[in-house]
């Protein structure tokens, strides 16, 4: 994003940017040619990797409270993955062990977010 | 107490990209910062 966006050093917040890929994402081909798969079909694979996420974190690094994944077609959101942790320390070991992670065939690009209302939202 | 859940194996986690398993991740993306690698790759 090129908007001026604060970095906060400690929050219960972590960011995952471009975590979620949509198989359906329109933005890919033109023509959709690229969609290979049905709306139900979507759905399964987009639980499936909610749970796998929302999974390995709670285990490895902590109680997670509220956890979002932003599917709007906007290249600058698409697919980003917010995750509050109930504590402050828990999201930055998440963030230092995520930095040297792959998650499917791609580094984590992981840092602190000064989200805590996700309804209350919106890229300044 | 430990909940106890259902382990599956990993679909998406620490799946590197192919041909780059002997990296880091945080090496791959300092890659990708210089341009010797692209950022993102195609589908």
């Amino acid at each position: 994003c090129s908007r001026l966006h604060n970095r906060p050093t400690f929050s219960q917040t972590i960011l995952l940017q471009n975590l979620y890929l949509n198989p359906q994402n329109a933005a890919l081909t033109a023509d959709g040619s690229h969609i290979m798969m049905d709306d139900v079909q979507a759905q399964q694979e987009y639980d499936e990797f909610f749970e796998e996420i929302f999974v390995e974190l709670e285990d490895k690094y902590g109680e997670i409270e509220e956890m979002n994944v932003c599917d709007n077609l906007g290249d600058h959101l698409v697919g980003n993955v917010y995750v509050r942790f109930h504590r402050e320390e828990d999201a930055e070991k998440a963030v230092a062990d995520l930095n040297n992670r792959w998650f499917n065939q791609r580094p984590i690009h992981c840092e602190l977010s000064p989200v805590t209302d996700f309804r209350e939202a919106c890229c300044r | 107490p430990k909940k106890n859940r259902k382990k599956r194996p990993h679909k998406y986690w620490d799946i590197p990209p192919p041909g780059y398993e002997h990296i880091s991740p945080a090496q791959y993306k300092a890659m990708q910062a210089s341009g010797q690698i692209p950022t993102e790759t195609t589908l």
